[in-house]
């Protein structure tokens, strides 16, 4: 590891402002004023966009990766803060997707349908949760595996016809409506993860991560923090399924419980980096962008080539995107450094960042 | 009804012999690499693919076909190891299981992939000249010679691995290095390479599975996790440390399906095997045969 | 026989080992001594290449093996009993020893071996069907020299041989030492034990904080005011 080497304050606000992801990669411990403005001007940018483009392809695309970023954060709260490696999100997620759009094309308005299976979803997680989370390691991994193919082959059986919006629904289907509820899931979804990571709770989670055993010998309740990462995360992923089901303008209803958007969301949160806030966003739109650029050509090579970049990543750059946007900063700020001599208070405040960021990449 | 149920017990009996092998393939690179490959039921769908290819290019019978396929397999394996596990086994044992879980999963998709490129997505079975005969036993249970193979051939293929692992040297070598690598390290063993060899008989037995899976049952890509996911109930009911017991979990599983898929309706006959692991894994994490105390 | 010249051992960041240099004379039996924490399974461990190390050669019968992969060195000739774990619990003592000459040059020999390595330890030919984790803790040591010899040891290396026996089975442990220095093999030894070893070897290094502090002849150290005053008067 480097050491840790002041920079010059000005021309590390300057590269702040310059380098977006090293914004960015900042948030979850202290958040300075630069990184917020960062984030405003994204959100304002997907803000505007949703207002004013008509083109759908975009929008569908927009959408899909707000979708799978916020799948990708939910299984980031279990599996990277909590280090709990769930198989089995899928379940979650088609839940959310089933029992709004079964309640939601019943009749029921669009609202109550998220909030009942949100409500469901939470007691569901909390009932499997209990035993499950007995399990560790893999066990806990192949256990919720078993769960959630279970659940698909269930769902498959019980709703094996198609799902269609209805003639007039699809007539008025309003894709903007689709745009921003995705957006708002997604802010919120990074919102409440980049707020859990500050928290008392989400620190208790990370510990719990590091070593289960020393957390419970220093009084943790290791079981009350893994429960509160698997009910949470499942919550989240079911309220990306019910935008999911929302979107969907037909579609098989055992098709969210498959194991694909599993795989989806944790490719994703590696590849971004696993346990960031950022990571899971980065991942989701290089995965739904690549996936759109290759998928002109033979739709297997996008496959195979994302399979090889998750593979590349877990070996080499367990950090994902955020772990390699922060070593190449290093080696800029680096040869920065050796032409600047900074004061005594400035060095300070410059190592205290330096040591924030390489926690950060380092979760 | 007693028909049902007792055919329903056969056919369960007769593709329990192919979980089992199956599972003792996956048996064999986890309990010594101490890697989880839940690529493994790729391995067998490709194995599978292998088979039929030989018979419908060739028209090599599968069950003449057995040792091409497990070389190839084999070759495969060696392969896999050197561009991919290899890397795996230089971790720690709590970090190499949880990288190899998640760098099989990405292989799962890569081969996955693959396979739906060069074959296309279709179902695909070998119809030989023996395929709709079978064994007529008391009048009307049938034992169909096509499905009976897996059965026989696991029951063979434990025997063997047996024999591997505790009558000859490498086999020692190999349940040595499993206990302690450092050890056997010390004692002149090339761990590399007792590794890759395990890892590649691994892999040759999952492509005998999936011969006898094309032969018998149907192929197509998307078979893999399915097959993975019967391999570790396998192996969670059984416990690590016998390959009979192995076998016989396989057996077992296979007929506690067929039965209750009397009463569930084949529908749900997956989701059996499944409740099935849940309830072992929570009430006895050491398998049926496996000792106290210890567990996969 | 082996000649360790400057070597650094380290794990990770951590420097552990420094400058140590040492050296085993063929058909001698020499010890290296020092308490708890003072790197001497590192240098051993780094001996065997089951740690890199940092600097320094290390030569073993002129060639040197630093970086030479672990079983290459015993195929050399240079065999390493670890102070625990020495043998496989899950294997018969029969088959720990056939493990034992599993390298090229001592498989022709086995069981020609196997029939001498029976003959000094009889308890092990009673026992050759059992696991070796149901053996006692004398005779598990006992298993894991035999193992080592029937690999046809050109040098041994001892790591802590005493190392939780009983005081009447270590003195039959340095017996067996002795026995297997008479036969030929040279013999490295890494001990806690200082009054004991040094009665034993020709001639040893104080290893302290991952230097050599002292070196010499068993006599000469054991004359030595510092090397009394800090290890026999507390052995």
């Amino acid at each position: 590891m480097s050491e840790q080497v002041p920079t010059d304050r000005r021309d590390g606000m300057f590269l702040m402002t310059l380098l977006p992801w090293r914004a960015t990669a900042g948030i979850g411990r202290s958040t300075s004023g630069w990184q917020v403005m960062w984030w405003l001007l994204i959100l304002a940018a997907t803000i505007a966009f949703g207002l004013f483009s008509d083109n759908e392809r975009f929008l569908t695309l927009a959408i899909q990766t707000y979708v799978l970023a916020a799948l990708a954060s939910s299984w980031n709260i279990l599996g990277g803060f909590a280090g709990q490696v769930s198989l089995g999100h899928a379940a979650f997620f088609g839940l959310g997707a089933l029992i709004t759009r079964e309640l939601w094309l019943g009749g029921r308005s669009l609202p109550v349908a998220v909030v009942v299976a949100l409500l469901v979803t939470a007691v569901a997680a909390a009932v499997i949760g209990v035993p499950m989370l007995r399990f560790r390691g893999i066990y806990f991994s192949v256990g919720t595996l078993a769960l959630a193919v279970a659940v698909f082959l269930t769902a498959g059986n019980l709703w094996p016809g198609i799902s269609s919006l209805p003639a007039e629904a699809l007539r008025a289907y309003e894709f903007h409506a689709r745009y921003f509820s995705a957006l708002g899931v997604v802010v919120v979804t990074v919102l409440f993860a980049a707020w859990l990571k500050r928290s008392k709770i989400g620190l208790g989670m990370m510990t719990v991560r590091e070593d289960e055993e020393a957390a419970s010998a220093t009084g943790v309740n290791a079981f009350v923090y893994k429960m509160a990462a698997f009910v949470i995360s499942a919550v989240l992923a079911a309220l990306a399924g019910a935008v999911f089901g929302f979107f969907s303008a037909s579609y098989y209803p055992q098709f969210p419980f498959s194991v694909v958007w599993t795989f989806d969301a944790i490719t994703v949160v590696f590849v971004g980096g696993v346990g960031t806030i950022v990571g899971p966003l980065i991942g989701a739109v290089f995965f739904v962008t690549g996936r759109d650029l290759l998928s002109s050509t033979f739709p297997e090579l996008q496959v195979i080539a994302f399979g090889v970049l998750f593979i590349l990543v877990v070996l080499l750059l367990p950090g994902g995107f955020v772990e390699g946007g922060q070593r190449i900063y290093e080696v800029v700020s680096r040869q920065r450094r050796d032409s600047t001599t900074p004061t005594e208070a400035e060095s300070e405040g410059e190592k205290q960042e330096e040591k924030e960021r390489m926690d950060e990449g380092h979760e | 009804m007693r028909q049902l149920i007792i055919q329903s017990a056969v056919s369960g009996l007769l593709v329990g012999g192919i979980y089992g092998l199956v599972a003792l393939g996956l048996a064999l690179s986890f309990g010594v690499l101490k890697v989880l490959n839940v690529a493994h039921g790729e391995l067998v769908m490709l194995g599978g693919y292998a088979a039929f290819f030989l018979f419908s290019q060739m028209g090599i019978d599968p069950l003449v076909s057995i040792p091409l396929v497990f070389v190839v397999l084999f070759a495969l394996g060696v392969a896999l190891y050197w561009l991919l596990f290899k890397f795996v086994v230089r971790f720690d044992i709590e970090t190499r299981i949880k990288n190899s879980l998640l760098i099989s999963f990405g292989l799962v998709l890569i081969l996955q992939a693959i396979a739906v490129f060069i074959f296309s997505g279709d179902d695909r079975t070998i119809v030989t000249g023996y395929s709709s005969n079978a064994l007529v036993v008391t009048g009307w249970v049938r034992i169909p010679w096509a499905r009976s193979a897996g059965l026989v051939v696991a029951i063979i293929a434990a025997f063997a691995l047996e024999w591997l692992l505790n009558r000859t040297t490498f086999g020692h070598a190999v349940r040595g290095t499993s206990e302690d690598w450092t050890l056997a390290s010390l004692t002149g063993i090339d761990v590399r390479r007792v590794y890759m060899i395990a890892f590649a008989i691994s892999a040759g037995l999952a492509g005998l599975a999936g011969s006898l899976v094309s032969l018998g049952y149907s192929i197509s890509p998307s078979i893999g996790l399915g097959w993975t996911l019967k391999a570790l109930i396998v192996i969670v009911l059984a416990g690590l440390g016998s390959m009979r017991g192995i076998v016989m979990a396989g057996a077992l599983l296979g007929l506690i399906e067929g039965l209750a898929s009397v009463w569930v309706g084949s529908a749900y006959r997956g989701v059996v095997a499944l409740v099935v692991f849940l309830v072992v894994l929570s009430f006895r994490p050491q398998g049926l045969f496996g000792r106290e105390g210890t567990h996969v | 026989m082996l000649k360790v010249d400057n070597l650094g051992v380290g794990y990770g960041d951590l420097q552990v080992v420094w400058d140590v240099s040492f050296e085993v004379p063929s058909g001698s039996l020499v010890a290296i001594i020092g308490s708890n924490g003072a790197g001497k399974t590192t240098t051993l461990r780094a001996l065997m290449n089951l740690l890199p190390t940092i600097t320094g050669t290390i030569e073993f019968q002129g060639e040197s093996i630093v970086g030479v992969p672990t079983h290459q060195i015993v195929e050399r000739g240079l065999v390493m009993i670890p102070e625990s774990r020495a043998t496989f619990a899950s294997l018969t003592v029969a088959d720990n020893l056939d493990l034992g000459a599993y390298t090229k040059r001592s498989r022709g020999m086995r069981d020609a071996t196997l029939r001498d390595v029976y003959e000094i330890f009889p308890r092990l030919a009673e026992r050759r069907t059992q696991l070796a984790g149901t053996l006692s803790g004398g005779e598990r040591q006992m298993l894991a020299i035999g193992k080592a010899l029937m690999a046809r040891p050109e040098m041994l290396v001892l790591d802590e041989p005493s190392l939780g026996l009983a005081p009447i089975i270590v003195e039959d442990t340095f017996d067996e030492i002795r026995a297997i220095r008479e036969r030929g093999v040279s013999v490295l030894m890494v001990e806690q034990h200082v009054e004991m070893t040094l009665e034993l070897v020709d001639y040893a290094y104080v290893l302290e904080l991952g230097h050599v502090a002292v070196q010499g002849s068993s006599s000469d150290l054991m004359t030595n005011s510092g090397v009394r005053a800090a290890y026999l008067s507390l052995k």
